[in-house]
């Protein structure tokens, strides 16, 4: 275990002293990733998805998101924010997502990205890489970095499948690296580009992207921290709203639903599902083929998509009904996309194939793993099958499977000891 | 007692050595499906596939193993009185039955037949019964035995290898 401990990069943190042992976090994990033992948690980096559902869970602050400090963009000569787009669904209705945006340059930054300006680009790429892979169906998205991985762990026959071009805030992010380094001379380490994001999983794909062949961005944000710094701003702004360009037509990222009805058409057949336990069961059919109806599976870790990221202030549903108004009331407008287009024939989206991080098999040899399962289900019997995680597993069957590994003892089960005492306990009344 | 037998002749001898051997399964598991709950039924054959994803099986035979327990789990289910699936586990196959409670088939050679139903408004309104169940299970494993008596129970069972 010791020497995978840092394969893997992950932006959620234990902090042991806050740490009850609760096991509150053991029981939402969609991987069964935490442990807890000695009465801490404890997260195994190959299996953890950084799917944020622990971070949400936890009451006693103990687990908690990594992202960078502000003040790292002072490194650069030239910095650049690229803002997600569930961003402009943060801030109440009197504010307008112009002076949302024009705050972020009071933090330090020389230029203001959105991702909502690639979208129209983005959906006809999805289109044109659907139409050119049709054996391969459905294509699944990938920009939600918690279910590339969780497609990694669990699902590693479906990586095919997966849409193999970068994701909006990427494909920003090699566009302006060429065009500002261009523009204003600069060096590739002068310039400075980071994302605003709204969860862990995106903060670990700026740490470490799966598949990149390039340079991408030098750090990433949370939404939730940002959102602290501007509010000072806002009012100033507010009063006195500078001209400044926005894209709310393409901030249909954020949600997982309109961005598949945009990618729906004709000849396309487009499916959306969000909530990471959705994902889990649509994967599961995917795999058996059930699905083979759809083109295209639009898949988001978080309710509602983008909106629902743990680093995110305002809730779900609330953001996603901002963003859709935002978007019906904004007007239309053209995109020039043909130096998008030329990076694209030159391969600067293209992925890596990805390869799997498999933890499902109980060992590689098929019969060795058969006796494994034998004895783990020689112990499930022993086990109450109350699914309790009082012994700090998340299910009698992750137990069982512990203890099979070495990591657990069937001691650690609460009930049977208790059976046991007030069996000796009986005892001694004879 | 009418039967229907379809086996893949590249496993004529394999199957036939494990039913003349009788090994004990290594790994068993069961589960009652009741009568007409679509909620519930799908479950057991999800449970299969899990379990034999954790002994690292070849995606593309666990898919076979999960689309053949579906759709017999929901043959079940929709045809039937109820009843049970059985998983036993081998080293090299798995082999999988499904006993019910009646009322039996009528006409075996026909519910073979793709696009034959005798599925009910219900199951149909569930987005089941497109005569396509008992064909799959064929297509899917290489060996497969269906017996029943109309009046009496249903039992199938099927093998999938693992190489």
């Amino acid at each position: 275990m010791n020497n995978a401990e840092n394969k893997y990069f992950h932006a959620i943190q234990i902090l042991a002293d806050n740490c009850t042992g609760c096991t509150a976090c053991v029981r939402v994990c969609p991987t069964e990733a935490i442990r807890v033992r000695n009465r801490k948690a404890y997260i195994d980096p190959n299996r953890c998805i950084d799917c944020g559902n622990c971070v949400s869970t936890c009451q006693f602050h103990a687990i908690i998101p990594k992202s960078d400090p502000l003040d790292i963009i002072n490194r650069f000569k030239y910095k650049v924010a690229i803002i997600s787009s569930s961003y402009a669904g943060q801030f109440s209705e009197d504010i307008s997502y112009g002076v949302a945006k024009q705050a972020l340059y009071e933090l330090g930054f020389d230029e203001v990205a959105e991702e909502a300006m690639v979208t129209d680009f983005m959906i006809t790429m999805i289109r044109e890489y659907i139409r050119a892979n049709r054996e391969k169906r459905p294509i699944l998205s990938s920009n939600c970095p918690a279910v590339v991985r969780l497609i990694q762990v669990k699902f590693p026959s479906l990586l095919p499948n997966l849409f193999h071009q970068e994701a909006p805030m990427s494909i920003l992010t090699r566009y302006l690296r060429e065009k500002i380094a261009a523009e204003r001379d600069l060096n590739e380490d002068e310039l400075g580009i980071f994302l605003i994001v709204p969860c862990v999983a995106h903060v670990t794909a700026v740490h470490q992207p799966e598949g990149a062949y390039k340079h991408l961005q030098d750090g990433a944000f949370s939404i939730g921290m940002i959102y602290g710094k501007v509010r000072e701003h806002l009012k100033k702004f507010q009063n006195n709203p500078a001209a400044i360009e926005t894209f709310e037509k393409g901030l249909t990222w954020a949600l997982s639903g309109v961005q598949a009805e945009l990618v729906d058409t004709d000849d396309i057949r487009a499916l959306s599902v969000n909530g990471i336990e959705n994902v889990i069961e649509i994967l599961s059919r995917v795999e058996d083929h059930y699905l083979d109806q759809y083109d295209y599976v639009v898949l988001r870790s978080c309710t509602n998509g983008c909106v629902g990221g743990c680093l995110n202030v305002e809730n779900p549903f609330v953001a996603m009904s901002r963003i859709k108004k935002m978007i019906k009331d904004a007007p239309l407008k053209d995109i020039n996309v043909n130096p998008l287009d030329e990076l694209k024939k030159e391969g600067e989206f293209d992925v890596a194939p990805l390869s799997p991080r498999s933890i499902m098999e109980l060992d590689p040899d098929i019969k060795k793993a058969i006796q494994k399962m034998k004895k783990i289900n020689e112990f499930l019997i022993m086990l109450p099958g109350l699914n309790c995680s009082a012994c700090g597993s998340p299910t009698c069957y992750a137990l069982a499977e512990d203890i099979v590994h070495g990591k657990a003892s069937i001691d650690d089960c609460v009930v049977l000891l208790k059976r046991h005492s007030k069996e000796e306990d009986s005892d001694d009344d004879l | 007692m009418a039967e229907y037998i379809n086996l893949d002749p590249q496993y004529s001898a394999s199957v036939e050595s494990f039913f003349n051997s009788s090994p004990e399964a290594e790994v068993s598991l069961e589960f009652i499906i009741p009568e007409k709950d679509f909620n519930v039924a799908g479950k057991g054959s999800a449970e299969v596939k899990n379990l034999l994803k954790r002994l690292g099986i070849d995606p593309e035979i666990l898919r076979r193993v999960a689309v053949a327990s579906y759709e017999a789990e929901i043959n079940v289910a929709a045809h039937s009185r109820g009843g049970k699936m059985v998983s036993d586990v081998y080293d090299e196959l798995i082999h999988i039955s499904f006993i019910d409670e009646g009322p039996g088939i009528k006409d075996i050679a026909q519910a073979m037949q793709p696009g034959f139903s005798t599925a009910d408004d219900l199951v149909r309104e569930m987005g089941f019964g497109a005569g396509l169940g008992l064909p799959n299970i064929k297509k899917n494993s290489d060996w497969m035995k269906l017996t029943s008596e109309y009046g009496q129970h249903t039992n199938l069972e099927f093998i999938i290898f693992f190489e």
